[in-house]
């Protein structure tokens, strides 16, 4: 610490010397973000600080940020939020107004981003978001934030629902984690399944820390559903494939809601964790998408594990976004608004652009773990592979 | 006889009004002064002081440890969430501190029974117990998290943050003064020779617990205000019962100054280590609780004492 301090004094006083070295010609581009380095989305959080961290390193070797124009090196200012959105709101005011950072990028999971979404509005700071989805980001005034995302549970319900139709999915028996995300899911997704004729043989709730799951499961296999559909957290959605393969669980499908896109879920199943259908509309298999499997390979070149299929995927994209607005229009905030607002951009997602604070393009899509690689299922228009039943 | 009856009624009453109209004025002008990011950290300032004035007017006077005033808080912030669109906001934040002090009336009667350990694990069980039904509850209105756009800006809320923490601070200053009090310290040296010399002990620990309550409730709202994003495990989180008792033993739970002296240290302690590391700052948190204990058990105020004298 102290030596740091020291150091960095030491460096102060030799730039005012005029002793500068020439990195010091360029102003870097001060960039602020807080994320969950401890509490409870820490092991969810890393995933998307190393997009963050690889597009950094992959901007600064190719010479810097094109801002407007000039190439400028990229520097992070980064807290750790605690996972408490509250202190993530209190902290991008500190980043805004303190740290006087040139750029933000976004915080991880839908209360920091929601939280947050006061604090750009009343500073009027443009930000891109990321990890967020819920049906609430369309009370958002329309200004300062966006969500690239397409997985908006009032879309998930009836696209899930017609998969499974189409599939010939006659009946389901639903698992539902109490927290926000899946109580949106599961309000959406009942109407739709219902609308496609498909029976709702159970439909249970279950704490957030849940330890044990065989009771519900139980039930669940006397039900002898066609089809489980676990409205999961990362954490549950371990628990549940464990539980299931001990109990013998084989149903058509088995959907889980989040959790299967991150590396360690393919590690810790293996074979195991084919077939099982979850949400994400990235996977580096689509073509059509140049900058896709790059990224890909890249991430895994420089973490040793696969990108979350979600949340990293939605974290490159918003600094590709950001990265590309910022060439057309440079730092200033109005000129910055304007070119996310209306711009069209080419992410590894393939195009997305705006509509009010919604991606306009990307439709909302499902992936499956094929012979150990994420295949997109549906929409058929973006599919890499068709949906596997047994 | 009438300059010393004089000279005290200034040291006890005139002296701490004026002390804490000054911190008051201090707190809000310099917050305002100072830019909006100070502005928020001397609300944070004034929410803990506010917290734990209240939480020590019931544990600090009479010893009961309350792991459960997350409770409080959470229920005047749920109330502002969920009614923020209906009613104005100066009638929700009186409200809120109604709702928390009536519903800790209810429960005080039957956990009051209990003490020592029991009654800091019961209060934190029944926290969570609150919690969890809440959750319930949301899940079932099919309303499991609510935004709040269109809330005051940083500068009113940090004007009735700091009314509450001046409220709070005298509040706990006058009650620790009054018969009641002296009632509340000797329930905390013994209770049951409290009784046997007349203290009504269990009318004084449930008017104390619901009394501790009600400021709560109104910081609650008022927090609820700083958050475009609602959902009940953020404002009914442990996090916050476990702060203030952390807060109260840095800073002292013997006088209205511990709480203040508590609440800079640690704002100030987070603040200045923010930077640095979190790691490091949970560390050393962590160290200085150890220290306090060890060497300063009358916390930050009891130093003070100890020097004068």
């Amino acid at each position: 610490m102290l030596r740091r301090q020291l150091f960095g004094l030491m460096a102060g006083a030799a730039a005012l010397a005029g002793i500068s070295s020439p990195a010091l010609a360029t102003d870097p581009v001060r960039i602020g973000y807080t994320i969950a380095r401890t509490g409870l989305f820490a092991a969810a959080a890393p995933s998307q600080e190393q997009a963050y961290t690889l597009w950094a390193e992959q901007v600064n070797a190719a010479g810097g940020l094109d801002v407007a124009g000039e190439m400028r090196p990229i520097e992070f200012v980064s807290y750790d939020d605690e996972s408490d959105p509250a202190k993530a709101a209190q902290l991008y005011e500190r980043l805004i107004t303190s740290d006087n950072v040139d750029l933000l990028l976004a915080p991880w999971g839908t209360p920091h981003h929601l939280n947050v979404a006061g604090v750009v509005e009343r500073y009027g700071f443009p930000m891109v978001g990321n990890t967020a989805a819920s049906v609430m980001i369309r009370e958002v005034q329309p200004g300062n934030i966006w969500f690239p995302t397409s997985a908006i549970p009032d879309q998930i319900g009836p696209a899930l629902a017609q998969m499974l139709h189409e599939a010939g999915i006659q009946s389901v028996a639903i698992l539902a984690n109490v927290l926000p995300y899946s109580q949106e899911n599961l309000q959406f997704l009942t109407p739709a399944l219902q609308a496609q004729g498909i029976e709702i043989l159970m439909s249970e709730n279950y704490p957030p820390d849940i330890s044990d799951m065989t009771p519900l499961l139980t039930q669940v296999r006397a039900a002898e559903p066609d089809a489980v559909l676990a409205l999961t957290y990362p954490a549950d959605a371990f628990l549940y494939t464990g539980q299931a393969r001990e109990l013998g669980i084989a149903p058509h499908l088995q959907f889980l809601l989040i959790g299967p896109t991150i590396d360690a879920f393919g590690k810790a199943f293996g074979p195991a964790a084919d077939g099982i259908v979850t949400l994400a509309h990235w996977s580096p298999e689509q073509e059509a998408w140049p900058r896709a499997r790059p990224f890909f390979d890249a991430y895994v070149a420089r973490f040793d594990q696969e990108p979350d299929y979600l949340d990293s995927a939605l974290a490159y994209m918003s600094v590709e976004i950001l990265q590309q607005a910022v060439a057309q229009a440079g730092l200033d905030h109005d000129a910055l608004r304007a070119a996310i607002a209306n711009g069209t951009f080419d992410t590894i997602n393939g195009e997305v652009r705006f509509d009010g604070v919604q991606n306009a393009i990307t439709p909302t899509a499902f992936v499956q773990r094929q012979d150990g690689r994420m295949q997109l299922v549906w929409p058929p228009e973006i599919a890499t592979a068709p949906l596997v039943t047994r | 006889m009438a300059t010393d009856r004089n000279r005290q009624a200034m040291r006890r009453i005139l002296l701490p009004l004026l002390l804490t109209l000054a911190g008051a004025a201090l707190l809000y002008g310099g917050g305002l002064r100072a830019g909006p990011y100070w502005q928020v950290v001397a609300l944070t300032l004034a929410m803990w002081i506010a917290l734990i004035q209240s939480w020590s007017i019931f544990s600090g006077l009479t010893g009961y440890v309350s792991l459960g005033h997350a409770v409080a808080y959470g229920l005047g912030a749920y109330l502002m969430a969920t009614q923020f669109r209906d009613y104005p906001v100066w009638v929700l934040i009186p409200a809120g501190g109604a709702l928390a002090g009536l519903f800790a009336l209810i429960v005080a009667i039957p956990v009051l029974r209990i003490r020592g350990p029991y009654f800091v694990i019961l209060t934190f069980g029944l926290a969570e117990l609150v919690k969890f039904a809440l959750l319930r509850l949301e899940t079932a209105l099919g309303a499991s998290s609510r935004l709040l756009f269109g809330a005051p800006g940083t500068t009113t809320l940090l004007a009735w943050m700091v009314a509450l923490a001046a409220a709070a601070t005298l509040l706990r200053h006058f009650v620790g003064l009054s018969r009641f009090g002296r009632g509340l310290i000797a329930i905390r040296e013994d209770e049951t020779a409290a009784e046997t010399l007349g203290v009504p002990v269990t009318r004084f620990k449930v008017l104390a617990f619901a009394l501790s309550a009600v400021i709560p409730g109104m910081v609650g709202a008022v927090m609820a205000l700083r958050s475009t994003y609602f959902e009940v495990l953020q404002v009914f989180s442990p996090t916050i019962s476990f702060t203030i008792v952390t807060m109260a033993i840095i800073g002292g739970s013997g006088d209205a100054r511990g709480p203040v002296l508590g609440a800079l240290f640690l704002v100030g302690l987070s603040e200045l280590l923010r930077g640095a590391s979190p790691q490091l700052y949970l560390i050393l948190l962590g160290l200085c609780l150890i220290a306090f204990v060890l060497f300063a058990p009358n916390g930050l105020s009891g130093l003070l004492d100890r020097r004068r004298k």
